[in-house]
Parts: C-alpha cells; structure tokens; sequence
C-alpha cells in the first residue's frame, strides 16, 4: 500500500484539531474537545470526525500516513497554571532568591504601553519552584570560564538530600558561568547520583549546561525550569497519542512542533521549546509554500480573537529570537520571532470619557465575539460587532453557523459606547474603528519591513487566521505588497503548517570569541585565526554530534542528516547579535573569517543606519548554532484545473449590504469551499467558509489560483 | 556640504517664512493670552475626523516605540539593551513633545528645553538647522537631568520647513568625571562632571563628525560604550522621522500642522479633565529631606566635608480648573556637591511621575506641561544661581525630593474613591554602585550597575508592594543578569538576594528591597562608590504606614577571603539581618566600615574587599497592627519580614512549629495588639500640649547642627517660606537661627 496521508494535530486549550492531508492536496480537518488528563482521547475522537468528511474510519486511515505532528498547549497551561512537576533547584550560593527576585522585566512582560508605564499594575509571577526547595551551594566560575572559588562538595551533598527529602521529581542544576566552564555542574550531577544512590531513589537531574549552555544565567534557570516542570510531564501525554496511533494501525513516528519551525521527536531532549509552537505552525505553512511558488520574502499575518501576530521571512529564512518571552518568563531558546503587535477581531472599543478619544484592545472578549454574541454577556462592543453590524460578518455563517449573531446588539452597543459619545453615526462610528484598526496593523506591518531594510514591494503577505481575509485588504491597502495572497484554508493554515515542517534539531551554544575587522587592522586579523577557529569549530562538532545524538534516538542515521552551521555575530561588546548562516563547517582560514563578516555587515545595514557601522570595534561570535534537518514527507500543495472567470452558481450564497466608505453597497457572497480555481471576484464580494470571511472591498479584486490561494490586487 | 546659492543666506526654516525664534515666541504669547496652547481654540480634527485623528497619532507613537526597540540593540551598554535606559520622542518646531516612546520618559521634557535653548540661542543662524544635522546635548543647566544622560536631536525637514524635530536619549555607563562611573561625586563642581556637551552640532549628512567621536573616545572611560550609544540614538531618532515623514506624505502637512497643535492642546485639556476627575481641589504639603554626612569623609573634597540635610519642602496646589501647581518655595541653598538640580530634571522629574500617576495614557505629551506649574526659588539646591555646580548625581536630591507628591496625589485620590490608584509613594532607588579602575579585561574601565533600578515598590491601598521591582524614574525597571554585570565588573556575586524588613510596616508594606554582596576579584584594585541615604527616611509612607528601611555602609578592606577559599570556609553570601550580619561572620577585615554613612565618595577597593549593595525596599500603608496577622508570619517564613519585627511593630506572637517555620498564635496576637493599643492610648496626649512642647524646642532652637543650618539656608533664601515657618510655630519677631 502506497502511504499518502499527512496527520498534524493542534491540541488547545478547548478544542482539539486534527488535520490529515492527501497526496493531492486535499484535506479535512477534525474538531473534538481537548480531554487534558488523556489527550489521546480527544486526539482520537477529533481524527473520527476528520475522516467521516472522507467516509473513513482512523484504523483505514493510519496505516497509510507517512508523518503525524503534534502541537498544542497543554504544556503552556501547565506552566500557567502552576500544575507542572515538583522541582528542586541547585544554584550558586548567594542566589536562591532568582524566582523572587526574577528580573523586574518579568513584573510588566506582555503589558500595554499604559500599564508599563504605571507602576501599580506591575506584578511579579508566582515561582514555580518554592523558595524552600531553592538551594545553593558555594564555589564559582568567573566570566572567563576560569574557577574561581572551587566547589564546596560538602554543600552539595547537603542540598541533595535536602531535595531527595522533599521527594521532588526533578533536580535543575543551573551554576553562574556554567556554559563556559561546565565542571562544577558536572561534578553536582555525579554527587547527585551518589546521593540518590545511596537513598534509594532515581531523580532525573537536569543540567543548564547540558541543555543551554548560553549565556544569562536568570534566563537560563527560567528554561531549564520551564523544560523541568512544564515540559518534561508531556513526554507522557506523548506518548498516550503515540500508542493511539499505534493502535489505530499506524508506524509513524509522533514528532513535535517546536519554536525554531522545525518538528522534533518526542523523545527529544530539550522539549522546553514545543511550549510555543501555535503561531508557529502559520509561518512554517507560509514558507513551505513560498518555497514551492520559488518566492524568498514573505510577510506572514495572522489575526485571532485576542491578537494579530506578524513575522517575516526573508530571503527564504526565519529571523530567530535567541532570547524570547514567554507567559512571562524571559528565556534562552530559539523561537521563529513572531510578534503580536495589535489587538484581535474580539477586542474592545472604546471611546476614553476624559479625553473622547477611542480606545481599541488590549483587552479582548475573545472567544466571547462581543455583545452581538447572545450566548455571551457582553457589554462593551468589540471589532466583531463593527463588522457583524456592517454586513462584513455573515450572522448566520458564524462558527458555521454553531451560534446566530444579533446585528441589533452590535448596533446598540456601538451606538451607546462609541457613536454617541463622540457624536457619529453608529455605522460610520464602527467603520471608523476598523479603520482605525487596521490602519495599527498596516504601520507595523510597514515597521517590521522597514525595519529590516526593505521594503513592501520585496515582499509577498499571506494573511490567514480567523480574522486575516476579513481585514487583510485594509491592513495591506497602499503599501504595494508584490502579491497579497490569503490561503482557501486559511482557517486551518496553522494545522497546514505545522504538516509542512522538517524533521529539525537545533542547537545553540555561547563561545564569545572575536576577532578584529580586516579593513582596519589585517595584521590583528590574520594572526586572530586560530584563536577564533579553535573554539568555534570545537562548538560546531560538539553541536553535531548533539544533533546526531538526537536523530539517533528516532534511528536515524547521521549520514543521512543534513547540517546547516551558523554564527550569531556582533560588533565586540555589543548585546544583540545577528545569526549569519555559514556555507563552510568549519573556520578553516581567513577567507571564512571574511565571509562571516561580510554576511554580518549585510545584515546589520539592512538593519540599522548607516551610522551605526562600527567594524572599528571587531567582531565577535557570541553564540554558535547547529542545525540538522532530514527530509520528510510534506503535503503536496494542490493544483486544480482551472475553470473560467466566472464562479459557479452553486458557489453562490444570498447576497446582502455592507457598510463601506459611508454608504451602503451590494455585495456578492460566495461559499468559499465551492467557487473554482480561475474564479475572479470583483469589489465588493465576500467569500464565506465555516470559519473565516474573506472580504474583498471597493479598491480590490481577487483571484483565485490552482493552487487555492486568492491573490488580492489593488485596481487604483 | 554643499548648499545651492541663495540658501548660503539664512532663510527662516520655521512655518509660513517665521524663524523659529518667531514661532516660539508667538506660541508664548498666544498661551499667556489665551490659556490655550498656540491659542487653539476647536480641536477642529479631534472633533471633525476623530479617526484619521487617531491614526496619525497612532502611527507616531508606534514608530517611537519601533525606534526604540529596533535601536536599542545597537548598544554594548546593559543600561541600554538590557534595563532600557532610553527614550524616544517627536517634538513640534517650538520644541514641544506631540508624542514619545517609553522608557526614561522624564527627558521628554528635558529635550525639549535642550531645544528651546538653541531656538533662544538663534543657531537658526549660527551653526544654522539644516537637514541631516545632528546635535548632541547632555548639559543639565540648558535641559537634561545629568551629565550621564546624553541626547542626540534632529531636525525634519519638509520642503525646506522645520516640521519638528526628532530626540534620543540614553544613560551612559561612564562620562569622563573626576572619578569613572557615569555619576561620580566627590568633587566639588562642574569642573570634575565630566565631557560637557551644549547642544552642540556634532555632525551632519546624518552622520557623526568624525572628530566629535574621536573627542568624546578621548573624554570618557570605556568608550566603546558611549560611541555605540550615539549610534544607537541617532539611528532611533532617523527612524522616529522616517515614520513622521511617511505620515506626512499621506495625512498632507497641513493637516499634520494642525494635528501636532491640537495634540498638545487637547493633551492639556485632557490633563485638566483628570485631575478634576481624580482629584480634590486645594493645597497638600509633603516635604522631604535627605542625609548629607560628610563631615568626616575624607574622600570628599573640602567645600563638602560637613554634615549636611537636604531640605524639600514640597506643596502641591490643586486649583478648580485641574491646574496643578507643584512648589518647592522653602528649599534650602545648594552646595559643593554633585546633587543639585537644574529646573530641567525637576520639571523631568514631575513629568516622570504624573505619567505613572495621574496622567498614565498611552496618549502623553507635553500637554501637562502646559496644565501645570512648578516653582524652584533661584539659589536653591532645585534651582542654583551658580552655573558651575556640580550635577552629576542631581537624583541623589531629586528622587526624595519628589517622593510627597504621590502621597499628596494618594490622599487626593482617597478622597475621591479611586483606591486601586493610591501608592504610598515609590522607595528611594539606592544603593548607587558605580566606579571603575583597571579591569579583569586588562584595561581602565568603568561601570555603574543599574540593580538600583528594582527597588521594593509602595504598598497600595489594596495590596502590599512589590519585591524589587521597579524606580521612581523608569517604571520599567530591570535588575539585570548576575552574568552580564560580572562581565562589566571585576567584582564577584557572592550573593544577590531578598533583603528582608526592607519594605515599610504596615496594614499593607511596601515592597521588599534586595542585597548584593560582592567580592573584588581579577583585578588590583577599583574606586566604588557607595549611595544612599542612612540616617533619614526619606520616602515615609501613608495612613499610618511606616517607611522602607533607610540603607547602611558594610564594607570589608583587607580581607581574609583569599584564605578562606583556600580552607574551604564559609563566605559571606548575603549580610541578612544587619544586627546578625552574614558579612561579619563570615569575613574578617582590616578595616570594617560599617556604619550609617550610606553615602560615601569614591573610595579604593583591593581585590578581595568585599562590598555590600543594598537596593530599598518600598514605603508601607496604614497601621500595622490593622495588618493580617497570618500575612505578617508568612512573610517572615518567607524571609520577607525579621522574625524579631513581629511583636515590635505588628504585634504579632508566634510559636515555632516542627519544621521550624513560625505559627501564629492568633489568642496571644489579639492580646498583645489591645496591650499595644492600650499603650498608646497611655502615651497619647491633648494635640495642643504636643504643638506646645515642640513649639519650645523650636523657640530653644533644639536642633542638630545639620537640621539648624538646612532651616536657616531655606530661611535666608526665602521671605516667604520663612513667614509661613513663624506663622505655623507662632514664633516671636526677635528669633532667628
């Protein structure tokens, strides 16, 4: 039997999605509640009704899928929630008080510009390690690797037993300057199994220079925590979905969605980055199909009820966060930067008493949709019921029609709230919220571009998500975009995406080591070489293997592995550095040496000004990467025949007005799942699937290519 | 750079063929004759096209928020990158803000006087503002808070108009003073501040001049630090005006004109409304002061050895239309030390404030300016009447200085209902290490390490406060990575930790300070300052609320730590409880300050010395013996409070249960709390005998020297704070001081 099934799952908080993808590109996606004690239920229950679309059972289906890909959020909610392991913490004495301490950042993470700036909202988080169960033992490392206080044995012993005492289930280890000098943590972990031995009992032990040796050694702690406590319980979530598949007939192996866009196996040791992999899945679908229409930049823009997140590809690759945030914790781990710059289609508007000015987000209604929403109990309107009362949001159509909006509740709500107040009429007042909003999305969409030196016109934008088509057209309009594309499964595209990543290990490690730039100082440069290249390809090969390690786990075969080796790079001294992707292994002569810089410096003056050049300073590599990647089955992006201009009439839907520059205009509505590939719609045309609206305005027409994606042009 | 004929003669840049000079002064007058800002009268945009309003709006302050976090990468400095120490703002051509990022938002002021300065000063002509120019400022007389804070402003251009101008501004790790750190103190004036920049010209072609850069390497301690920063600033500030020119393009200019004056005016208007919202009109009076013992310093120079008192005697009037009127009236003189102030960081430093308070908006600019007022009497350490003092640290007097105005603005807000707003103010942000000398890298550096930016923040009217968490000048404070400091300072972590009964007492307490403890290591020697105050409170708490603990000197010189290290002894981690010390126990030393003198002028360090940094913690609210007794035991099991504070101060009786943790014995607490009230009730006497026994204290002149000189400079400055002093104490016409 010839396989040709493609399964990812997104597991959220209340829904579970399963996606399963054929050779020729057609799908189905499958909706079931999350269980979170046994996921694996609604894991099975969301496969059934994904393939009742196809007429098919899962034990039909599994034997012939190739690749199953796991994303979710449970290990997010466990971390939120506080229900993750019982942990004891080893550190350098002195500093048992990181989770109380934190960082002040991590007291205002994720706030509005208002509430950053006001000092009484700020909070710190609940530790998620009790202060009684933080211990320190004496000795240090100093900045330069060297040892400066040797380790205290005695203390350590003492910490471990107190911590086999309060029956923990894992021991973090993380030890000022360890990713420069790994040997006293070394030495806690051979203690600790002494200990353990001695009582009895097994602990897993979990060293930060084992599992991120980088520098910061807050951040640090907080990822190998996280990875303890949060992580680490999924492996038998896991597995539950492993032994389903398994049951249900198939051989796959289960693999999961990670922050760097690739998927790793779930035996994999550093799990802490499949804690963000939502967002994710939309850019790593976006890329994949860039890559097969041979397209390099991308904007990839997702709205959600809570949020709009953007994040570029450029020149056919992610830009990596090495430090990114997550549910407040600063963190050490590589994460696709993606951004959620905006409000959402649940959030709020608002007309300020004191000022009469409006007011939109940051807080959302969310799932609730606003007040036109009678299952809710709303009082304050949200964007939703802006366009629900412009006739932009079919009432009916909602969730596939699950729940019936009430335009009339919009209507009051928007009047009262916002028209009144600031003397408009209620729909000129709604209309003028969502421009006002997606004006917001179309400026930073402008800054993230701009700010990595380029402009729209070098770029594609996908926009996709619950509310992308809706406000893609408003958020785009003007800024010349080569091509404006919003996916057909543009509610699904995250699942998509997620079925379209590659089998991928990164690893990172700090070196800081430099060398002076060869325009100004040849001599220094040249005599610098092997200083430089000792400890970066020492790195390099010690990643590799890493790498290696891990594919191993899943039987692969290094020889079948390909590497990819790249430098993060900075002027000396700086604290933000740049990952520049080498084509050599390893520094093997100056010439290297120059490419790095050369790369370097391309990126940052695409970057930054002009003025901020400062080779004068030398260039150092503060952190070194390895990635690995095999190749694995990805869905086939569809192709369709063509059919004429005009879509077919069993496509469309009653027609109705909308709301748009200050009159009422007849739109045409279409069922988005039957109109036909070489379709065109001409303004003003809706486009209606159960759970996303396309909506093409005055200004915009739209295509619809053999490959199911809607091409969105400007006509003035 | 070359320029076309007929502009070689000055032309007027500003609006409608008006020099700037022209337009500042119009816009003076307007608002003395109208009240109003630029006289606008109809916020004819606001009012007609409230969302293209919003737009444009919107779209300036998210390209200063762009700017920020795009630009601060380019830093080497953790003060920049990592704590955020910069800002980013938009100004009209007059030199007034529309909008600003975040971060240390008090120079949003700051550069606007730095702006208005070079209007005054006619460099329209000479040097002349011309496109691509850059201009740097880091005086505190012209407009800044100190030397270590540094801007870079440009002017935008459109068509040949000065729209406005673009501003940056960043902290800077060392300025090249008398002694390395960006503060340095010590010294008796100007003259060891540091490189002195006077909104100067310092490049064009949106480029630096190379020999600005090279004087400035030249000027000051690590310079990698303070060239990247330039870099940094001016790379923000070309982004802020990318994104005003864009705006431009598609708004038109004429509608962003007016957009730019009613921005400021209805940022006024809506200043008003809120302060009639939120506050209760009328006079609240909130002085501070601050501890000055230097008599005996003699790291200090001599102008400045004596024992001496900040006094800031600060009263908020609230007026019917909102206008709030800060004064210091009653100050007392400046001195032969570092902490003066200039008008500019004072009006900084109420801006600071009111963002975080009463104006807290993502909409701010320098509208409130224009609702409020502030009155520095010349001469005074707010306002001095030489030139040449020094101000290197003005902060030192500043952040109490300012500490009663939140709880000025507390009881207000009591008064009206608005509980959830009331803070019993913010903690003082010491213990300011900073200092330099050769470093573990081989070379002359410096640092100033920016953990006193997360101090214990004041209990609130429905919370207790929060531990190390942020300062009265940047609410978005960060301690930084033990990792990153030590790789700026040859200065080990032995310990960096919770300092426990450092937040104030009370129903709620304010929030718990921190301690570091530090060992000099890798290099030979290093000049530290310590700073704070030690023998004042100087942020007191409210309703009954006790202060945060004022600090302490603990500094160890010629220690035994080598040895121990050898032996495997105990070394000090944390100093704890001061009266147990962990430092005491666990280190001997040839010489052991230890000791109220928190703030102390540059002093050598050997390696191995050992150095305690003690950061505040926040003021309390309300009566401690109204706190939960079950709270007052977990914060002690929690090391948040001395198990030895819980009778004294919230009479609190415990019992050690088997784990040894404290267990509260809520009979025994009920008891020991009505004795207490009892006691007080004992103590309690007519208010009149009370006034009347301080009263002779006052006519006997009862004073330390230090209380009676600070009284008699505020007397000698001011007639008028002088009358209100006899009138309050009744005294007779024959006494003086």
């Amino acid at each position: 039997m010839q396989k040709s099934y493609i399964m990812s799952m997104d597991a959220g908080g209340t829904m579970t999605d399963v996606f399963f993808v054929d050779r020729d590109g057609k799908f189905v996606v499958g909706k079931a509640q999350t269980t979170p004690d046994d996921e694996s239920e609604g894991f099975a229950h969301s496969c059934a009704d994904a393939l009742k679309q196809w007429g098919k059972t899962p034990e039909q289906v599994f034997p012939e899928v190739i690749t199953g890909i796991y994303s979710g959020t449970s290990m997010l909610n466990r971390l939120l929630e506080r229900k993750g392991q019982n942990l004891g913490v080893i550190v350098t004495a002195g500093q048992e008080d990181y989770f109380r301490l934190e960082r002040g950042i991590q007291t205002y993470l994720g706030y509005s510009y208002q509430d950053r700036l006001k000092v009484v909202t700020h909070r710190h988080n609940e530790p998620i390690v009790p202060r009684s169960q933080m211990t320190g033992v004496r000795g240090r490392i100093d900045c330069f690797g060297n040892e400066a206080i040797p380790l205290y044995e005695n203390e350590v012993r003492d910490a471990v037993r107190k911590l086999i005492a309060a029956k923990v289930q894992g021991i973090v280890v993380n030890l000022l300057y360890s990713y420069a000098n790994s040997a006293h943590e070394q030495r806690v972990r051979e203690i600790a199994l002494e200990e353990m031995a001695e009582a009895g009992v097994e602990i897993p032990t979990y060293l930060s220079s084992d599992l991120y040796p980088v520098m910061q050694d807050f951040a640090r702690l907080n990822t190998v925590a996280v990875e303890a406590y949060a992580a680490e319980p999924s492996r038998g979530q896991f597995r539950r979905i492993a032994d389903r598949v398994q049951n249900f007939g198939g051989d796959t192996q289960l693999r999961v969605m990670a922050s760097h866009g690739g998927t790793i196996s779930i035996d994999a040791k550093e799990l802490a980055r499949t804690l963000i992999s939502g967002p994710i899945g939309g850019m790593v679908g976006a890329r994949y199909i860039a890559d097969k229409l041979g397209e390099k930049n991308i904007v990839c823009s997702d709205i959600g009820g809570t949020s709009f997140d953007l994040g570029l590809i450029t020149d056919g690759e992610f830009t990596m966060k090495a430090q990114p945030d997550m549910a407040r914790f600063m963190l050490k781990l590589p994460l696709i930067d993606i951004d959620s710059v905006g409000s959402g289609t649940g959030s709020y508007a608002r007309v300020n008493p004191v000022s009469n000015r409006i007011e939109i987000g940051p807080d959302s209604a969310g799932s609730k949709v606003g007040m036109c929403n009678p299952q809710a109990s709303e009082t304050v309107p949200t964007l939703s019921d802006c366009n629900v009362l412009l006739g932009n949001l079919n009432p009916y159509n909602f969730l596939g029609g699950d729940v019936v909006l009430d335009p009339d509740a919009a209507y009051r709500g928007i009047k009262e709230h916002i028209a009144d107040p600031l003397g408009l009429d209620p729909y000129e007042a709604a209309e003028g919220v969502l421009e006002l909003f997606e004006d917001h999305l179309r400026n930073e969409v402008f800054a993230r571009i701009f700010g990595k030196g380029y402009s729209p016109d070098d770029y594609i934008l996908y926009g996709y998500g619950g509310g992308g088509p809706l406000h893609v057209c408003g958020y785009t309009k003007g800024l010349k975009f080569s091509d404006v594309i919003v996916p057909a499964w543009a509610a699904g595209f995250s699942a998509f995406g997620c079925a379209c990543a590659d089998f991928e290990y990164r690893i990172d490690r700090t070196v800081n080591a430099a060398f002076p730039a060869s325009e100004i100082d040849p001599a220094g440069f040249e005599a610098a070489f092997e200083g430089y290249a000792k400890p970066v390809n020492a790195a390099w090969a010690e990643l590799e293997k890493r790498v290696a390690d891990e594919f191993d786990k899943s039987g692969i075969d290094s020889s079948q592995v390909e590497f990819k080796h790249y430098a993060r790079v900075q002027y000396v001294g700086q604290l933000n550095d740049v990952e520049v992707l080498v084509d050599f292994d390893r520094v093997s002569g100056p010439e290297d040496m120059q490419q790095i810089i050369d790369r370097f410096e391309y990126a940052y003056a695409k970057a930054y000004s002009r003025a901020a050049r400062s080779p004068e300073l030398g260039y150092q590599t503060t952190n070194v990467v390895v990635t690995g990647t095999v190749p694995v089955e990805k869905p086939e992006l569809p192709v369709e025949e063509l059919a004429g201009e005009t879509p077919p009439e069993e496509a469309r839907k009653e027609g109705r007005k909308v709301f748009r520059g200050g009159q009422w205009l007849d739109a045409d509505v279409f069922d988005m799942d039957k109109v036909r590939p070489g379709n065109r719609f001409r303004a003003v045309t809706i486009l209606e699937s159960p759970a996303t609206t396309l909506v093409i305005p005055p200004g915009f027409e739209a295509y619809l290519d053999e490959h199911r994606l809607f091409h969105l042009k400007e006509t003035k | 750079m070359s320029q076309p004929a007929e502009q070689l003669k000055p032309r007027p840049i500003g609006w409608d063929g008006k020099t700037l000079k022209e337009m500042t002064e119009e816009s003076a007058r307007l608002f003395e004759e109208t009240g109003r800002y630029y006289g606008v009268e109809d916020l004819t945009l606001l009012r007609e096209q409230p969302i293209l309003y919003e737009k444009i709006f919107s779209r300036l302050r998210g390209g200063l928020v762009n700017a920020r976090s795009t630009a601060l990468n380019i830093s080497a400095s953790p003060i920049v990158r990592e704590l955020g120490e910069l800002s980013f703002a938009l100004y009209t051509p007059e030199g007034d803000s529309i909008a600003l990022s975040t971060g240390i938002i008090v120079h949003v002021h700051t550069m606007s006087d730095a702006i208005k300065y070079m209007i005054r000063n006619n460099y329209e002509e000479v040097p002349g503002i011309r496109e691509g120019y850059v201009f740097c400022n880091n005086n505190s007389m012209i407009g800044d808070v100190h030397t270590a804070d540094v801007h870079t402003i440009i002017p935008i251009f459109h068509e040949g108009e000065l729209l406005g101008w673009a501003a940056g501004v960043t902290h800077e790790v060392d300025v090249g003073g008398i002694n390395p750190g960006s503060m340095c103190y010590g010294h008796a004036d100007r003259y060891g501040d540091g490189i002195l920049v006077s909104s100067e010209l310092v490049g064009e072609n949106d480029e630096f001049y190379e020999h600005y850069l090279q004087r400035c390497r030249e000027c000051v301690r690590g310079e990698m630090y303070w060239v990247l920063d330039e870099k940094t600033r001016l790379t923000g500030a070309q982004m802020a005006r990318r994104q005003l020119l864009r705006t431009v393009e598609e708004v038109g200019v004429d509608t962003f004109k007016t957009f730019m004056r009613e921005a400021i005016e209805e940022g006024r208007r809506t200043f008003l409304e809120r302060s009639k919202l939120m506050l209760v009109p009328g006079r609240y009076e909130a002085p501070s002061f601050t501890d000055l013992p230097w008599q005996d310093d003699v790291n200090v120079h001599n102008n400045a050895r004596k024992d001496m008192m900040m006094h800031a005697p600060l009263s908020m009037t609230v007026k019917g239309d909102g206008q709030v009127e800060m004064s210091f009236e009653g100050a007392n003189k400046w001195d032969y030390h570092s902490f003066n102030c200039a008008p500019s960081p004072m009006q900084g430093a109420m801006w600071v404030q009111l963002t975080q308070t009463l104006w807290n908006s993502d909409k701010i600019n320098d509208g409130a300016y224009f609702a409020t007022d502030l009155k520095l009497p010349y001469g005074s350490w707010a306002n001095p009447d030489w030139e040449k003092v020094s101000t290197t640290l003005t902060w030192f007097f500043l952040i109490p200085g300012w500490s009663g105005m939140i709880r000025s603005l507390g009881r207000s807000y009591f008064a009206r209902g608005y509980l959830e707003d009331i803070s019993a103010s913010y903690c003082t942000s010491w213990n300011l290490m900073q200092g330099g000398g050769p470093n573990q890298y081989g070379v002359d550096g410096a640092f100033t390490n920016f953990e006193v930016s997360c101090g214990g923040t004041g209990a609130l009217y429905v919370n207790d406060g929060q531990t190390a968490c942020a300062a009265m000048w940047n609410p978005e404070g960060d301690m930084g990575e033990v990792e990153s400091w030590e790789s700026m300072e040859p200065l080990l972590y032995l310990g960096r930790g919770v300092k426990p009964s450092t937040g104030g007492p009370g129903k709620y307490r304010g929030g718990t300070g921190s301690e570091a403890v530090r060992m000099l290591y890798n290099a030979p020697y290093q000049t530290i300052f310590n700073g704070g105050e030690g023998h004042t409170f100087s942020s007191y708490g409210i309703f009954g609320g006790y202060p945060g603990c004022s600090g302490y000197r603990h500094n160890m010189h010629g220690t035994d730590m080598r040895e121990r290290i050898a032996r495997q002894e105990e070394l000090p981690t944390l100093d704890g409880d001061p009266e147990d010390s962990g430092i005491s126990a666990r280190c001997n030393a040839e010489v052991e300050n230890f000791d109220m003198k928190a703030i102390q002028g540059p002093k050598q360090f050997e390696e191995y010395d050992v150095y305690l940094s003690m950061n505040r913690g926040g003021p309390g609210l309300g009566d401690p013996l109204e706190r939960d007794p079950a709270a007052v035991v977990a914060d002690i099991n929690a090391g948040e409070v001395l198990a030895r504070f819980a009778r004294s101060l919230y009479g609190v009786e415990m019992d050690r249960g088997e784990d040894g943790s404290y267990v509260l014995d809520a009979a025994k607490t009920e008891q020991t709390r009505q004795a207490m009230r009892q006691q007080r009730l004992d103590r309690a006497e007519d208010a009149k005998d009370f006034f009347d026994r301080q009263r002779q204290r006052v006519l006997d002149k009862d004073f330390i020297k230090p209380v009676r000189d600070m009284y008699k400079s505020s007397m000698d400055l001011s007639a008028e704070w002088n009358e209100k002093f006899r009138e309050f104490w009744d005294l007779p016409a024959d006494w003086s001081l």
